[in-house]
This record gives structure tokens, C-alpha cells and sequence, in this order.
């Protein structure tokens, strides 16, 4: 039945980071964006309420270290919506808080998707003890200097030494990439032979050979690490080649890399609503507070019409958020419907930025632990940007709406 | 939970429509086009289906299927024909109005005759709009004033759909012209009063097929039974729910329009040829599809979720913002596919030959047929900034843009 409303499980997780949100993490948000760090305390704490849901959960939400289990057919989970849900609040909370909390990141899916048994029990098992030991993230490298969006232009290369790999080149723009116990890197062993030339290692922190090079400083989410990574002569054991040689037997090594995205996409156009709607609702209260409403100024009615039209495109673009996850919930592919959500979101989320801050004039730049929006402006951009720039997302689409069309 | 599947029954339904729109009016938009109405077999057709009462409640002869259900047809209707969807029989906005400003006696008495047997030739109209503001004071020119046992309406109205085949009107005039948009009321006008006449019918933009027109009121005289005085919430809130409602029909229809707009332009831009290749392999062309695509969808699931609230009895302003953001965005979203339609064609979009145009026509003609995008976003900034619902301010007065009903 054709349903917009949450359930109740959904409400309490909105509700709860709602107001943890509101109480704890906005508070410190321009102190955490000027440390340029999450205090570990919160971290550690925030996991501990946390459990039961994460906001980068996807379809398979198993257990770390545990294998997925059978799920009936007939039961369509909800993980994804609730998971949209949940980033949604988060990021409204604080969206570099969000890429910080600890976990395998944006590694998680393509070990999940191709990782041997064995893989996934070490490079998953590692997060077991957190709660006793030091706090541990994953990180996925795919973007280097010369290659982004092009995957199929990377040019780290990986070559079979003995027992093992040897990886040369740089990796740059990593989330969490420097602090990660292990990242997910992508290297060729042909570029004239695209994706099926395509490896995925798991290299661990401390691999010889491996360094981290420059930390990159952002316009935005600033709290949250963006790393340089080096390989020299890296040397990685075989077991560390994800899924193993019979992974990369087929043409389509190089899949491995973009089917992370289908589910993480909708995720990320979440997050780039919770910051739009942070700022929608900012110049809302603002408008509220500091317009005198009850005179008749006729630049009063062209305000409420630039409200309603942040209100309504971030509403449209939620809207392709829930179909994108009710699709990978239902289990039906949902390429292209990822790719709208993080398409349309991503701008809904920046438009909405800007004409908030245009809404409330000079106080609109202001920065202050009361006044966030200057930096939910510069949060916002990276969204039209990351996994996927918005020209990259029409690409997928393209791809799917044209016959034959393979590439451009 | 959060869903985007139909119930069985409402597969059902939105299939057996989709079948009619495609093989019945579909074939025939260009004669209906020329016609400027709606031939007998199709409103025959469309009677047996029930069409025109899906949303009624039952206890007016209606199916009582939900505005959910209303959004599947409509939208079906809207990709074959947005203008024959307007003169389908039934009791259409008419109905819209009274169900939410009447009470169950005036609703019933007023509407249970569109089902059964003479349903196929009744239609209904609302007369809203005037052809120009009221200069002296705020409200309606036309005006009723109170008599022996009811009220005389006098004045003109315009862009009333259904203005000649209509056999019954619900007229909004002014009661207490110094209240402003505070004091108009609404009441049922029938064909055969003799203060009613019937005036010039529009010639319109788009939406050929539907009939839009002017009715003249000279002291017509009401029984004080046929003032409608608006349910729960008063008059204003009533009203307001009436105008939502038929901004989820004519928003659905729009989604169906900018689907077919999209449908046919991709269809072009994957068989049309261009230096060597499909025109939709160039990234210019291909891009601007992928941003339509996101406009029909986006736009499809907000009126969805409009109807929803209205189904679910989500709390009325919960109902109403859903209900305004969906709209404006599907009217919008309309009138960009079906550009774009034009545009990708390049010059045979302009030609007649095609159905682009008539797209394109028709997309804007609906955009007027309901609260317009701009009158919706300030109801959805009034409700955001909660400064209550001043009927000056969120009802489509002829102060701002004038609006078909």
C-alpha cells in the first residue's frame, strides 16, 4: 500500500537523534569544524546509543565479522529507509560528525559485495572490540589526482610479486583515509585494459610502502578527515586481493567498485537534505523571529515564496530519496534511481543553502555556536561533488533512459 | 511504512483507466481538440467505468476510493488527454466543493444524481474567479445580498470549467463586503433560475477539449438552503481543503501530461539522428532528459504522498503543506518536461502534426486550473511560518493570478 509515513522504530531513531542532535552535537559543531576533529569522548558515546541502527547501513546489515543471514522473500526489510532516515538526521545534526563516526565507512560494501568469508571475518572482526580498545575506521580509495569521476582511468598500479602484490601510485580526497586501519584501494595491473584490468586490495595500516601523505584543508566538513595516501613499492599479501583471483576471472572487476554506490548513494543525498533542511529551517525560524509579518511589505510575500521553494525542492528531492531506498529494500535494482536521489538532493540541498543565507542577510554569515548556517553553506557543496559529481549522476541515468548508449 | 506500492485493488483500477485513456481517448485527442468537447461514446464510457466518482463518498452515490486512488486515474487520464479529463461527466470540482463545504444533506441532495443513469450528460461547475479585482474594496465584485427567505446573487464570473454543459453552479459571492475575503460565502446557483445566464465561452491556450466560460448572475434568486457555510474549521478552512483537492486532481493530471512529454521525448531522442549518432547520446540532450525524468518521478511520488495525508486524515496542515509542495512542484515540473518536449523536437515539436505542442499548451493551460504554483507556496509559507491562514493571503483570489475551477 502506498504508505508515507514512518514507522514507529524510524520515528524513535529520528526522534532521538533529533533531539541529540539539537542538545549535544550542534552545540559543539563550529568548535569541532574549527578543531578540525570530533572529540573521541562523544564518539565512543554516541556509538554506545547508536547501536542498533548505523547510519551508513545498507542492504546487508550484518553483523560485523558475522555472515549475513537467509532473509525471507517475503519480508521486505526496511534497512535502507531507515537508514536515509537516520543520516538525514545526523547530518542535519552535524554532517562531519556523520563521516567520522567510527566503522568501515564506505569500505564496508565492496568487502560485504565481493570479500571472501575469510576477508570479511578479518577486515570486519577488527571492529568487534572497539568498545575496549581504540576507536577503528575503514576508508575506500578510488579517486587520485588524475582520475575521479573517469574510474576507468586510474593509474595506481598493482602487480603479482611472489605471493603477493605490489602497488605504486596516490590516492587523494580519502575519507577517514589516514586514521583507517585499513582502506579499500583500487589499482590496475593493465590501463590499457579498463575494468577488467581493475584490482581491489585491502591494505592495511602500516603496510610497508604505504604512507600517508597531505591532509587536505576544506572549504567544508572540516571535522572530518580528507587524507592523501602513497604507495611506494607497497607490498600486500594475496589474501589481502578482495574476493581473490576467481573475483577478477569475469570482465567485471571493475563493477566492484561502482555497485557500492547504488546503495550508498541515497544515503549520501540524505545527508545532503539533513544540511539543507538545517538551513531551510534556520531562515524559516529566522524569517519568523525577525520579519515584521504583519505589515503588509510586498518583499515579504517574495520571502515566503523563496521559503516555499527550498521547502518544496528539498521535499522533491526526499521524495526520490525513499523511492531509491524503498527499491533496494524491495530488492529491485535501482541504479538509476540512486543516481536521481543523489542528483537531486545533492542541489536541492545547495540551492536551499543559499537562499537561506540570502534570506537572512548579514546575519546569514554570521558565525556563531548559534548561528550555523555559514557552515552548512560551505558543508553543502562537497554533496554535489563526492561519490559521484551531479554530471556523473546523470550519466548513470543517461545510460539507463538511452538505448545502447554506453558511453558518451 | 514508507511505500511505493499500490494496494491490488488500486493496480486494478489505475490498469483498467490506463487501457481506456490509451485506446479510447488517446486515438482521438485531435478530434476532441477540434471538437472543443468531449463526444457522447467516450462520456458514456467513462460513466459505466465511474470515473468521475472515485473520490465521492459513497454516501453520495460515490466509491469512496481515496484521493490516492484518484491520483492513480488521473494521472492515466492526464497522459492521454489533460483537456478530456476536464469534461468527463461527473461532478468534478462541483462535487469537490460541496463535499467539503456543504453538509451531508446539501452534499447528498446536491450530488447523488451523478451516478445511475442521467450521470452521463451532468456536470457540475464552480464559479470562483472574476475577470478582474474589485477596486473599491477586497473581495468579490459579485455580490449576494440577502432577501425574503434566502439571498440575490448578481455580478459575473469567469473561468468556469463546464460554464455551458453544467446544469448546476456553486457560486462564491460577497455576503458581508466589508470583511473582505473574510466575508464571501457559496452558494448553488441551478441551470434553470432565471437570473442565471450563461456567457462567452474562453477561447483558450490549451485544454481543447474542456469548456471554460463565463456565467452572469442578475438577481438570482437562492433559497437560504442552497448556501453552502463551509464544514469543520469554517468557511476559509473549507474552502482551502476544496482548493487542495483539486490541486492533487489537476496536479495528477499534470504528472500524467510531463509522463507522456517525457515518454515521447526519449522516444525521439533515441531514434532521431544526429551527426552519426542518437541525439540522446550527446550529453546536452541526454542531461536535460535525466533532469525531466527526476521531474516527473519527484513530482509523482509528492502527489502521492499529498493524497496520502488527505487518505491517512494526517493533521490538516500537515495535509495542506504536503498538498501545496506537491502541486506547485508537479505544475512546475509539467510545464519544464513539456518545454523540453518542444525543445528536443526541435522544429517538428512546433508543428502540429505532433502532440508536443499540444503538450506544451496544455501544460501551462493547467497550471491555472488550480491554485497556481505561486498562490501554493505562499499556503505553504503561512503554514511554515505559522501566521494562520488569512484568506487574502492563501486563498487564489482574482487579487493575484485569477484561476480556472
Amino acid at each position: 500500500m502506498i504508505d508515507f509515513s514512518l514507522s514507529k522504530k524510524q520515528k524513535e531513531i529520528q526522534e532521538g537523534i533529533r533531539s541529540l542532535g539539537k542538545y549535544v552535537i550542534r552545540p559543539m559543531s563550529l568548535s569541532m569544524d574549527r578543531n578540525k576533529e570530533v572529540p573521541e569522548p562523544f564518539l565512543r558515546n554516541f556509538m554506545k546509543l547508536a547501536k542498533g541502527f548505523r547510519s551508513d547501513d545498507v542492504v546487508d546489515p550484518i553483523e560485523e565479522g558475522v555472515a549475513a543471514p537467509e532473509r525471507d522473500p517475503s519480508k521486505v526489510g526496511e534497512t535502507n529507509r531507515t537508514s536515509a532516515i537516520a543520516a538525514e538526521e545526523l547530518a542535519w545534526a552535524d554532517a562531519a560528525l556523520l563521516l567520522s563516526v567510527p566503522g568501515p565507512g564506505l569500505g564496508g560494501p565492496p568487502i560485504r559485495a565481493t570479500g571472501t568469508p575469510e576477508q570479511k571475518e578479518r577486515f570486519f572482526g577488527i571492529f568487534k572490540d572497539m568498545h575496549k580498545g581504540p576507536l577503528k575506521w575503514g576508508a575506500y580509495a578510488l579517486t587520485e589526482p588524475g582520475a575521479g569521476s573517469d574510474v576507468a582511468g586510474i593509474r595506481t598500479s598493482c602487480r603479482k610479486e611472489g605471493r603477493g602484490w605490489v602497488i605504486n601510485g596516490r590516492k587523494c580526497y580519502i575519507t577517514n583515509g589516514a586514521r583507517a586501519s585499513w582502506n579499500v584501494v583500487f589499482a590496475t595491473v593493465d590501463p590499457a585494459a579498463g575494468r577488467a584490468g581493475h584490482r581491489a586490495f585491502v591494505v592495511e595500516k602500516g603496510t610497508p610502502g604505504f604512507e600517508v601523505g597531505k591532509i587536505e584543508d576544506k572549504m567544508g566538513l572540516r571535522a572530518n578527515e580528507t587524507a592523501e595516501l602513497v604507495f611506494e613499492d607497497c607490498h600486500v599479501p594475496e589474501e589481502n586481493l578482495l574476493g581473490g583471483e576467481a573475483a577478477y576471472v569475469s570482465k567485471e572487476g571493475f563493477m566492484t567498485a561502482m555497485k557500492t554506490f547504488d546503495n550508498t548513494r541515497p544515503l549520501v543525498g540524505a545527508m545532503a537534505l539533513g544540511i539543507g533542511r538545517a538551513a531551510y529551517e534556520y531562515a524559516r525560524d529566522f524569517v519568523k523571529e525577525n520579519y515584521v509579518l504583519s505589515r503588509p511589505v510586498p518583499r515579504y510575500a517574495a520571502i515566503a515564496e523563496r521559503l516555499a521553494k527550498v521547502g518544496r525542492r528539498l521535499e522533491a528531492a526526499r521524495s526520490l530519496v525513499y523511492r531509491a531506498t524503498y527499491m533496494a529494500d524491495a530488492r529491485i535494482p535501482n541504479a538509476k534511481e540512486a543516481s536521481m536521489a543523489k542528483a537531486a538532493a545533492g542541489q536541492a540541498a545547495i540551492f536551499s543553502c543559499i537562499e537561506s543565507i540570502e534570506i537572512c542577510g548579514a546575519h546569514g554569515s554570521l558565525a556563531t555556536e548559534h548561528a550555523l548556517l555559514e557552515k552548512w553553506f560551505r558543508d553543502i557543496k562537497v554533496y554535489d561533488i563526492f561519490e559521484g559529481t551531479g554530471n556523473i549522476q546523470r550519466i548513470v541515468i543517461s545510460k539507463r533512459l538511452m538505448n545502447g548508449l554506453k558511453a558518451f | 511504512m514508507i511505500s511505493f506500492e499500490p494496494s491490488e485493488e488500486q493496480q486494478l483500477i489505475q490498469q483498467s483507466v490506463a487501457d481506456f485513456a490509451k485506446s479510447t481517448l488517446a486515438p482521438r485527442v485531435r478530434e476532441l481538440e477540434k471538437k472543443r468537447s468531449v463526444p457522447d461514446d467516450i462520456r458514456r464510457g467513462a460513466h459505466e467505468m465511474g470515473l468521475g466518482l472515485m473520490a465521492l463518498p459513497e454516501r453520495c452515490g460515490g466509491q469512496g476510493l481515496g484521493y490516492v486512488a484518484t491520483a492513480l486515474v488521473e494521472e492515466e487520464l492526464g497522459a492521454a488527454d489533460a483537456g478530456a479529463a476536464f469534461g468527463l461527466p461527473g461532478p468534478g470540482a462541483f462535487g469537490r466543493a460541496v463535499v467539503e463545504l456543504g453538509t451531508e444533506a446539501q452534499a447528498e441532495s446536491l450530488l447523488s444524481d451523478f451516478s445511475g443513469d442521467g450521470g452521463a450528460d451532468r456536470f457540475g461547475g464552480v464559479a470562483w474567479s472574476e475577470l478582474a479585482p474589485c477596486k473599491e474594496r477586497s473581495g468579490f465584485t459579485t455580490v449576494a445580498t440577502r432577501i425574503d427567505g434566502g439571498y440575490s446573487l448578481s455580478g459575473r464570473k469567469a473561468f468556469v470549467t463546464n460554464a455551458h454543459v453544467a446544469d448546476r453552479f456553486l457560486v462564491f459571492a460577497q455576503v458581508e463586503p466589508e470583511r473582505g475575503w473574510a466575508g464571501i460565502g457559496a452558494f448553488v446557483v441551478r441551470k434553470d433560475n432565471p437570473g442565471l445566464n450563461v456567457g462567452t465561452r474562453h477561447d483558450t491556450l490549451g485544454l481543447d477539449a474542456a469548456d471554460f466560460g463565463e456565467i452572469l448572475l442578475t438577481d438570482a434568486k437562492v433559497a437560504e438552503d442552497d448556501r453552502l457555510l463551509g464544514g469543520a474549521g469554517g468557511f476559509t478552512q473549507a474552502t482551502m481543503r476544496f482548493f487542495a483537492k483539486q490541486a492533487i486532481v489537476v496536479a495528477a493530471r499534470a504528472v500524467g501530461v510531463a509522463r507522456f512529454a517525457f515518454e515521447i521525448a526519449r522516444e525521439h531522442c533515441d531514434t532521431r539522428k544526429a551527426f552519426g549518432k542518437p541525439i540522446g547520446h550527446f550529453q546536452a540532450v541526454a542531461f536535460a532528459l535525466a533532469d525531466r525524468h527526476m521531474d516527473v518521478e519527484s513530482a509523482r511520488w509528492l502527489v502521492w504522498k499529498a493524497a496520502h495525508a488527505w487518505d491517512s486524515k494526517a493533521p490538516e496542515n500537515e495535509a495542506l503543506l504536503a498538498t501545496a509542495q506537491a502541486a506547485a512542484h508537479a505544475l512546475e515540473a509539467c510545464m519544464r518536461t513539456a518545454d523540453d518536449c518542444v525543445g528536443l523536437h526541435g522544429g517538428s515539436g512546433f508543428i502540429r502534426d505532433l502532440v508536443a505542442e499540444k503538450l506544451m499548451r496544455d501544460a501551462k493551460q493547467l497550471a491555472l486550473c488550480c491554485p497556481t504554483a505561486e498562490q501554493l507556496d505562499q499556503v505553504a509559507a503561512a503554514i511554515e511560518l505559522g501566521i494562520g491562514l488569512d484568506p487574502a493571503l492563501v486563498l487564489p483570489t482574482p487579487d493575484t493570478q485569477a484561476i480556472f475551477t
